[in-house]
């Protein structure tokens, strides 16, 4: 079975993100960008099936500029097999991803396409429904757990108050959470042996998608900051504020 | 920033000229310097020891000239390197006017051989004339601009906003490089910082579960050959890892120094069944080696050692004290340099033995026959920990002496010595990054008269300087790692990168802890073991003073 596993390059967690001074967006030069965390854990469970002799082809395909090329080529240097660069410099939203992401499986006809529940640069968390839709296929979006089993998969979700256990007929989407499993560290062996495995160059119009956007930013601003709380001397004049606010 | 300063400064490249035509100007000095000394030193063309020791100040000043020459060299070569690859940001290109203006202005003001002793140009024989004809109209317009206080402003600001990045400004590193400083990153900031002030504080050994992770990622299989199992990997990418490593925790940075000394040895000077023998243990990581030089009274001065390796049979026996041995008791191979000839008291008597030893545990240090010790108990840089070591008859089999031909333990030494500088000075970079990263966060948090501390100028500029010194001992660095990597000889080159990065670690862990204040004298804070660990990096691995000395003796004679 092959397994597509799509990877964004976003800014990395660590990074304390600025807003523009213009409020078009958030500032990106000279940011650190990563893979999507979410995405990595899509990688690293990729890979496990595959340790598990449970999938033979691991592609990873990522829809970005040139730059994502190093996202394509972390996930290579973790275990998978080769990538898609879908080459776009503008931003792609989640219906258009989807979309290309369809045209990826239709022509890579992969049994599983597992991908980060959601982004943390826009955290949409739409492509995977987006593309199970597309598609046709069943999705199990939230995985904390996946066991495949032949023509079946069975996927526990992280859903509101607990989890749900779904089984799912293959081919499916999984969308990855949190819990799913903890991406290994690209070893520096791996690393140079990604160097040599093939990355293919695309762009949208090769699969006859359509990307202009359908939604305008109008305004991005940074949260309104914290204001300061009050201390309370005593129980019983938080238990009057509390009355006083209504709470009580 | 003051008009005229923007005005004399100018646009990217223009301030790619002014650099050059300053690293000529300084160039120029340094010629004119060591032609001074070498008159000097050596009138009738042979140096004179006994004159050269007595001159120690300016020979010595020499050095440290050279070195900030080269450092300027390097330091404006990386910036056209990455203006011509598109690279050259904002952040990069302060960081570039700041580093040159700053040590231009100690080039001709005073340059710092430690705190206290500073050299200045009159002491090395320059008159007024002379200095002044170098102070060109490019070196007087970076020095203008690079150490003006608007250009620290807003380098300050760009580093606060890049915090959480890699460090302050592009390195110049390839892809294949970036991701593994990326690994190395994710590395180090889940399995060693979380637990490197816990080693410190109760002088504990890294476990070697960690050294096993750090063996499944390659750490120490990066520069061996690939025929014995290594990645056959320049020292470029053993300064990028070591360096990250070492950001985590010097001692895990240092962990790969031994199994680099180790390799280098046999690789150079070992015979095909030794190689064979050792090299794909020590790129396992299954193989911990330790190396067994100095003595109590021979540190520096090697030549001198006695320990004594006497043959008796088909053994070598060993008798004689050893210190300062880091992380003996868990290794598995000594490199051991011994006298094997009573005869010849000099280098030429000196052997390196390949010694295998049993590993040991805090009960029982050495459990091997003819062989004892006791721990040094160190201010910092633990987690391997330092012994002194007595032996007593311990043997060694006659087929583990290096190369197999006694006498040549010197000079299999020496030819060490390159990559275990180039090394030293990406672990002190990583520890002096480790202060910035420290430093930043604190002065971003705390709260000082209803502000954070970093919009203290005296706080930013701190930041400021460490920032820009580690952009310039990274790049002096990388460059000795790649003259090594293309064959060439570079014993100078990473003597300057050792001498240079070693102080500009001391000074980032001395200012951090500075930025915190109170807190950062106590021991519950993280900048406190930097500090400690800082203070070791200008010691081992030859002394500033000796580093010094061998990088002056190279100018004015050509030898070591």
């Amino acid at each position: 079975m092959k397994v597509l596993v799509p990877v964004k390059r976003v800014v990395d967690f660590n990074v304390k993100v600025r807003v523009k001074p213009d409020g078009t967006g958030v500032d990106l030069a000279n940011v650190k960008m990563s893979m999507n965390p979410f995405d990595e854990i899509a990688v690293e469970e990729a890979i496990r099936l595959k340790e598990q002799g449970k999938a033979s082809e691991i592609v990873c395909v990522s829809i970005g500029p040139a730059q994502a090329a190093e996202t394509i080529r972390t996930a290579l240097a973790m275990g998978a097999d080769r990538g898609i660069l879908v080459k776009h410099d503008d931003t792609v939203e989640p219906l258009a991803v989807a979309k290309i992401l369809k045209a990826v499986v239709d022509a890579e006809k992969p049994g599983l396409v597992i991908l980060g529940k959601q982004a943390i640069d826009d955290d949409c968390n739409q492509t995977g429904q987006m593309l199970a839709a597309l598609l046709g296929w069943p999705q199990g979006t939230f995985a904390s757990k996946i066991t495949i089993e032949s023509d079946a998969i069975q996927v526990t979700r992280e859903v509101d108050g607990g989890l749900q256990t779904v089984k799912l007929k293959m081919p499916t989407v999984v969308t990855t959470d949190l819990r799913l499993n903890e991406p290994r560290y690209a070893s520096l062996p791996n690393i140079m042996k990604a160097k040599k495995k093939p990355i293919e160059d695309k762009t949208p119009a090769d699969y006859g998608v359509e990307v202009a956007p359908r939604l305008k930013v109008l305004k991005t601003t940074e949260p309104a900051g914290r204001k300061a709380g009050v201390k309370v001397g005593s129980p019983a004049e938080l238990v009057d504020k509390l009355k006083s606010a209504g709470v009580l | 920033m003051n008009l005229a300063a923007t005005r004399r400064a100018g646009t990217a490249p223009e301030l790619l000229q002014q650099a050059a035509d300053a690293v000529g100007a300084v160039e120029a000095l340094l010629a004119e310097a060591a032609a001074e000394q070498r008159a000097r030193l050596a009138p009738d063309g042979k140096l004179s020891m006994a004159r050269f020791d007595r001159e120690q100040h300016a020979v010595h000043g020499l050095a440290w000239l050279a070195t900030y020459v080269e450092a300027l060299r390097q330091l404006s070569a990386y910036a056209g390197r990455i203006a011509e690859a598109g690279r050259l940001g904002p952040t990069e290109e302060m960081l570039v006017r700041a580093g040159l203006g700053e040590y231009l202005a100690q080039v001709f003001g005073g340059i710092p051989m430690s705190q206290s002793e500073f050299v200045r140009l009159p002491a090395l024989g320059l008159d007024e004339e002379r200095i002044e004809a170098r102070r060109t109209p490019a070196v007087k317009a970076l020095i203008a601009d690079g150490t003006a206080p608007e250009l620290r402003a807003r380098l300050i600001e760009a580093i606060a906003a890049q915090e959480g990045a890699a460090g302050a400004g592009d390195p110049g590193l390839d892809e294949t490089l970036k991701a593994m400083r990326n690994e190395m990153r994710r590395f180090a900031e889940a399995e060693v910082v979380p637990h490197a002030h816990g080693w410190h504080l109760r002088n504990e050994y890294i476990p070697l579960a960690t050294i096993e992770k750090m063996s499944a990622l390659g750490v120490f299989a990066l520069t061996i050959p690939e025929q014995f199992g290594g990645l056959g990997l320049g020292k470029e990418y053993m300064c990028v890892v070591s360096e990250e490593l070492s950001r985590g925790y010097i001692g895990v940075g240092s962990l790969g120094t031994r199994s680099e000394i180790a390799a280098e040895l046999i690789l150079s000077g070992g015979t095909p069944a030794q190689q064979q023998k050792w090299l794909p243990k020590i790129a396992s990581g299954e193989c911990l080696p330790t190396a067994v030089f100095t003595e109590p009274n021979t540190g520096s001065d090697l030549a001198s050692l006695k320990t004594r390796a006497v043959r008796e049979g088909g053994v070598y026996r060993i008798y004689g004290a050893k210190t300062w041995i880091t992380h003996p008791v868990r290794a598995d191979l000594m490199t051991l340099l011994v006298r094997t000839d009573p005869k010849q008291p000099g280098y030429q008597g000196l052997s390196m033995l390949l010694a295998e030893k049993p590993r040991g545990s805090d009960a029982d240090p050495f459990p091997a026959p003819g062989m004892s010790g006791g721990e040094i108990e160190v201010l910092g840089y633990r987690g391997m920990k330092e012994f002194e070591i007595g032996f007593d008859g311990f043997e060694v089999p006659v087929e583990n002496l290096l190369g197999g031909v006694e006498g040549q333990g010197f000079k299999q030494l020496m030819q060490t010595f390159e990559a275990a500088r180039i090394q030293t000075a990406a672990r002190a970079v990583g520890v002096a990054q480790s202060a910035l990263e420290l430093a930043l966060r604190y002065a971003k948090e705390r709260v000082q008269f209803g502000k954070p501390i970093l919009s203290f100028p005296r706080v930013a500029d701190k930041i400021v300087s460490m920032a820009t010194e580690i952009m310039i001992a990274r790049q002096l660095t990388y460059h000795a790692a790649r003259e090594k990597d293309l064959g060439r000889r570079c014993d100078l080159e990473a003597g300057m990168a050792k001498l240079l990065a070693a102080r500009v670690a001391w000074a980032a862990a001395d200012n951090a802890v500075q930025i915190h204040g109170g807190n950062g004298f106590a021991l519950e804070y993280p900048v406190s073991r930097v500090l400690c660990d800082a203070r070791i990096l200008s010691i081992f691995e030859g002394a500033a003073e000796i580093q010094a000395q061998v990088i002056a003796r190279r100018l004015l004679d050509g030898s070591n």
